[in-house]
Order: C-alpha cells, then sequence, then structure tokens
C-alpha cells in the first residue's frame, strides 16, 4: 500500500507534524469563519500555491484531488438549486481551500510522523485507562501487515467457487473470508504477547 | 485492552481495507454492485460487537488520516476529511457502535435463525443507516452549507442500497455467529 | 536454564489439560512430543508463563511465572505459523518492534538488529515484505524478531509443521546450531532424535520423560494403540 507522502525538500517539508496540524486546524476554523467571497477566493489561491510548491508532479497532484473534488463540486451545484448562489460558492470555495491546505500537509508528512504524533496526543489518556498509546502503531502495521493476505485469501475463495461452478454471492464469499481471517487473531495475539511487546498488560491467563 | 481484542478489531480494519479494494460483488436478485466499504463497516458491528467493532473503524479512520489511500477509490489523507462527506466517515463509528451494541442486546444463540437474522437486520438499519446518516446529514446540513431538509433530500438515494447492504450484513452476521462466535453476550 | 515445574497443572473448569507435573529441566535441548490433545502446548506455554498454572506453581530461572513480565525476558516462543508471527509489514521493522517495546534507544535497536540479521545471515531478509516471504524464511525472521531481545531459553511449538522438506532442513540445522537453550515440541521426531532429554505427553499426563531413543520409542507405542 502506498502511501500518500511524497518525498521532498520544500517548506512544508521542513514543518514539523504538529505545526502543520496546528495550522491546519487554525485554517480550518478561519474558514468557517469567513463567508467573505473574497477572503475565501485568496484563500483558494493560497493554499493551491502551496499544494503545488511540495514537488508533486502536477497531474498526480490533481488525480489526488480529484475524487474529493468532485464531491465538493457536485453539493455545490446541488446546492446552487435552492440557494442564493453566493452560498454555495461559500461552501465552494471553503471546502476546496481546506482540502488543498490537508493535502499538503498529507504530502508531506511521513506516517511515522503522524504516528508519533498520534501516540503522543494518546499519552494522557493512557493514564485514564482507555487505551494504551503504543497500541496505535502497532495496530496500524497489523493492518498493513495483513491486508494483503486477506486479499490473497479473497482470490482463493473466488478461486474455490470456480472450481465448484458456484456464483460468487456475498455471503459466500464474506463469511469465509471474516472467518479465516478472524481465525488467526488467536494465534497472533500469542504471538505478540509471548514477546512481551505490550508490556504492563495481564497476559491472558488462557 | 486484551491483545487479543487488538488483534481482531485490527484484523477487522484490515478486511474494510480490503473491501476498499476489492471490486464490488453483485448480489444475485439484484444487477447492482454492492460496494463493500460501508457494508463492512455494519458488519464489523454484528461481527465484533460494539467495542472492536467501533475500534475497528477507528482504526481506518487513523489509516487514512495518516495518508493511506485505503478508502474506496484510492482516496485518502486529511484531505478526505475536507470533503463534504466527512460526516458519513465520522458516522462510520457510530454506526459501528450501535450496530454492534443492538446486536448483543437483541441477538442471542438460543433464537432461531431467522430471529437472530431480524435482530442483526434491525443492528444494521439502525446502526448503519439511521446513525449513520444523522451524521452524515448534519454535517452536510452545516459544513457544506446544504440545510437540513435539503441535506436530507439530497441523501435518501442512497438509502435504498444501504437498506441492501443492512440485509446482507444480517445474513453474513448471523453465518459467522454460527461459524464462529464472536459476539459478546450481554444480558 | 533452570525450570522447575513444583506440582504444576493446568485445569479448565471441570477438563484437566495438564495433571500436575513435578520435574526440572536443565539440559540444554529439551523434546517434548506427544498427541494432539495431549497437554504439550499447555506444558510448554506454562513456561513462559503466557498460561498460568491453575495449581501448583512454575519457576525459571529463580523466577516464578505468576510475574510474567520477568519471564518473558528470559523465554523467547516461536510458534506453528510462520505467518502469524511477523506482525509488521517489513521484517526489519517487526524486529526492531520487540525492542523498541522494552525501551532501547534507536541506536540501540539498530545495532541489534543488525547483529540478529549477521547472526543468522538474513540481512537479505530485512527490507523484505512478510507477505512475500516463504515458510522458512518466516520462521528464520521470526527466529531474528525472538532472539533479538536476548532471551537464554527459546521455545519452539512443532516449528518445522508447516514448511516443506527445503525449509524444514534449514529450521532444523538452525536450531541444532542455537546457544541458546532449547525446548522444542514436534510431531517431526527426526527433529529431536538426538536430544538428551524427551518429554512424552499422553491425555494430559506426563508419560514418559527419557532420552530421546527411549522416549520416542514409547510414544510410538502410546499412537499405535
Amino acid at each position: 500500500m502506498k502511501s500518500l507522502f511524497v518525498e521532498g525538500n520544500s517548506a512544508m517539508h521542513r514543518l514539523s507534524a504538529r505545526a502543520k496540524l496546528v495550522a491546519l486546524a487554525a485554517v480550518g476554523v478561519l474558514l468557517f469563519l469567513s463567508a467573505n467571497l473574497l477572503l475565501l477566493a485568496l484563500a483558494v489561491l493560497a493554499t493551491a500555491a502551496i499544494y503545488f510548491s511540495i514537488g508533486l508532479p502536477t497531474r498526480s497532484a490533481l488525480a489526488r484531488l480529484k475524487p474529493i473534488f468532485l464531491t465538493i463540486l457536485i453539493v455545490a451545484l446541488f446546492s446552487l438549486t435552492f440557494k442564493p448562489w453566493h452560498v454555495a460558492v461559500v461552501a465552494l470555495l471553503r471546502l476546496t481551500a481546506l482540502m488543498l491546505f490537508a493535502a499538503a500537509v498529507t504530502a508531506t508528512t511521513t506516517i511515522a510522523q503522524f504516528i508519533d504524533e498520534i501516540t503522543l496526543l494518546a499519552r494522557p489518556l493512557e493514564r485514564l485507562g482507555l487505551l494504551r498509546a503504543d497500541d496505535v502503531g502497532l495496530a496500524v502495521g497489523l493492518v498493513v501487515r495483513f491486508v494483503p493476505e486477506i486479499l490473497d485469501r479473497y482470490h482463493a475463495i473466488r478461486e474455490a467457487h470456480a472450481a465448484r461452478g458456484l456464483k460468487v454471492r456475498p455471503t459466500t464469499v464474506l463469511v469465509p473470508l471474516i472467518i479465516l481471517t478472524l481465525r488467526d487473531a488467536d494465534n497472533i495475539a500469542a504471538a505478540i504477547d509471548a514477546r512481551g511487546v505490550r508490556r504492563h498488560v495481564n497476559v491472558r491467563t488462557r | 485492552m486484551s491483545t487479543r481484542d487488538l488483534v481482531l478489531s485490527a484484523l477487522f480494519a484490515a478486511i474494510i481495507v480490503a473491501l476498499g479494494i476489492l471490486p464490488p460483488i453483485t448480489l444475485g436478485f439484484i444487477p447492482v454492485p454492492i460496494t463493500a466499504q460501508s457494508l463492512g463497516v455494519m458488519m464489523a458491528g454484528v461481527v465484533l460487537g460494539a467495542r472492536r467493532g467501533t475500534i475497528a473503524v477507528l482504526i481506518v479512520l487513523v489509516l487514512v488520516a495518516i495518508g493511506l489511500p485505503v478508502l474506496s477509490g484510492g482516496r485518502g489523507g486529511l484531505a478526505a476529511f475536507a470533503a463534504p462527506t466527512t460526516g458519513f466517515l465520522i458516522g462510520w463509528v457510530f454506526a459501528a457502535f450501535v450496530t454492534g451494541y443492538l446486536s448483543e442486546r437483541l441477538v442471542k444463540s438460543e433464537q432461531s435463525a431467522l430471529m437472530q437474522t431480524v435482530g442483526f437486520f434491525f443492528a444494521a438499519i439502525i446502526g448503519g443507516i439511521v446513525v449513520l446518516y444523522a451524521f452524515g446529514i448534519a454535517y452536510l446540513a452545516v459544513a457544506a452549507q446544504l440545510g437540513l431538509s435539503k441535506a436530507f433530500l439530497g441523501s435518501m438515494a442512497f438509502i435504498p442500497g444501504d437498506v441492501i447492504k443492512a440485509f446482507v450484513a444480517a445474513l453474513v452476521g448471523r453465518a459467522v455467529m454460527v461459524g464462529y462466535p464472536l459476539l459478546p453476550v450481554r444480558s | 536454564m533452570d525450570i522447575r515445574f513444583e506440582s504444576a497443572g493446568v485445569s479448565y473448569g471441570a477438563r484437566v489439560a495438564l495433571a500436575p507435573v513435578t520435574l526440572q529441566l536443565t539440559e540444554k535441548r529439551v523434546g517434548i512430543i506427544g498427541l494432539n490433545g495431549s497437554g504439550k502446548t499447555t506444558f510448554a506455554r506454562l513456561i513462559n508463563g503466557l498460561t498460568k498454572p491453575s495449581v501448583g506453581r512454575v519457576v525459571v530461572n529463580g523466577r516464578d511465572t505468576a510475574d510474567t513480565k520477568a519471564v518473558l525476558t528470559d523465554v523467547g516462543f516461536i510458534f506453528q505459523s510462520p505467518q502469524n508471527q511477523i506482525i509488521l509489514p517489513v521484517v526489519r521493522d517487526d524486529i526492531a518492534f520487540g525492542l523498541k517495546s522494552r525501551g532501547y534507544k534507536p541506536a540501540e535497536i539498530t545495532a541489534k538488529v543488525e547483529a540478529i540479521l549477521q547472526r543468522f545471515s538474513a540481512a537479505h531478509l530485512a527490507e523484505r515484505r512478510a507477505h512475500e516471504l516463504s515458510g522458512g524464511e518466516l520462521q528464520l525472521a521470526a527466529l531474528c524478531s525472538v532472539l533479538a531481545t536476548g532471551p537464554d531459553i527459546l521455545i519452539l511449538d512443532e516449528p518445522t509443521n508447516q514448511l516443506d522438506l527445503k525449509n524444514r532442513g534449514l529450521v532444523q540445522r538452525l536450531v541444532e546450531s542455537l546457544p541458546e537453550s532449547a525446548i522444542v515440541i514436534s510431531h517431526d521426531l527426526e527433529l529431536v532424535a538426538d536430544y538428551e532429554r524427551v518429554l512424552v505427553f499422553h491425555e494430559g499426563n506426563l508419560f514418559a520423560d527419557a532420552p530421546a531413543t527411549e522416549a520416542i520409542r514409547r510414544y510410538r507405542e502410546i499412537a499405535s494403540r
């Protein structure tokens, strides 16, 4: 699974993850506080300038935004049919500027940096007994590790269907996919516990 | 949280991600393909229950936030949260929770197959549609400035498809409960 | 190593998974054999504290297994299924992960990862994705991950069960050459054929405790009944 991070040396790249996330939150708040068309248009220009300066080739830069921008556009067009035009345009500009800045943050911050930030944010919650901060990194790793195995399993199930002349239906495919995948959980958990990586855990006695 | 629960949630998150990558599956009686990722959210609730189902969905959202293109269509990154449909994304968390909670309460092993399927279907409808759409519509109304009634109207078109998904989720939930019961029993 | 079982047994409600056992293990190589469901895995899991005794206690290198954290420092565990032990996408990250959770600093982690890869001539696996590796390569990677934190006792639960002939030989040679003490559960009798001590379990009881040849002979007796 290729991440959306892009190597580079732009100003955004050199900012810390935390600074960018705080900036994103601030930008979001400011965008929603303003209903001024001119200001919002400038915001779009500014965030676009930032986004296209980080080093992504134009085509991929646009490709990433396409599905999201399409949704923004469609909703704006929909609201044009029954709302005064400037309301629709405000929404369009607001969300577009937000999208551009958010995409810039994503493209200039590595997965490891994000995980470090989330882990740090989660530490106070640890004291409340809600979760273990390091579990975030572990959970992300587990997913990336096992998605390819699940895809393989799906294809194996489809092949088995074909071999038996069965049509592929949601229940006949999803049920074995889920059961076979979740059955591995016990073994994986045992391996994790045996390595003592989740310290302070009251290891299951079974 | 026990290691087993963490792994179960992570594996289901991986299933939801896989469903976003795989092509949609067609149901026999309807020639329309089921885009599976939101089905995955309902299934997280009926299979894993409230707590683990919610955590599975949270893990998926973390994956999106940190820049992995795991949403169907290869979408991902923080920009995905800028879309007007973000309410549906955040709503996934509550949808999984409510679906799981209702599944734990309503479905019992002593019930007949039909009763169990109905129970899961009800849980999936309330969680996967009522609760989900509440969040989706509210966000559309406010952040995209559509206003409540128009946001509601615009979203209605998607409900039939989601009812079918709730039905599939119910069938899957029941079959998995028979094959590998994981739902915590709540009195 | 010094592993003491003091009337340690495991029951789940009315079901006795392992009848109380009293013995002391100090040998470099110990084999454990028995039919499925004989209690051999339960016995092994008592040693690293993953399973707690319902009666009695288990003491590893002077430490009661009730203190799981301490015991896990001394005992490493290799499981049957190769792919379920590597839990992060890239092998190097998986090896580093165990070290990171023990609190080692980044420089120490890098050094230890390199060292363990060198030791097993596994440097070629470091940047590989677990998904692309063969069963044998995965078991090799698992050995690196587990031994990177330096346990001096290694338990291997049917390490060659899911491997083909070639990889079976590879893992067998690896286990033979380990300086750590090794306790090996195996259906593959060849693996434990020259161990100085082999325990035979049957229906939850310790059926025999003898050098390999004798133990295997007695195991064949029960298995053919």
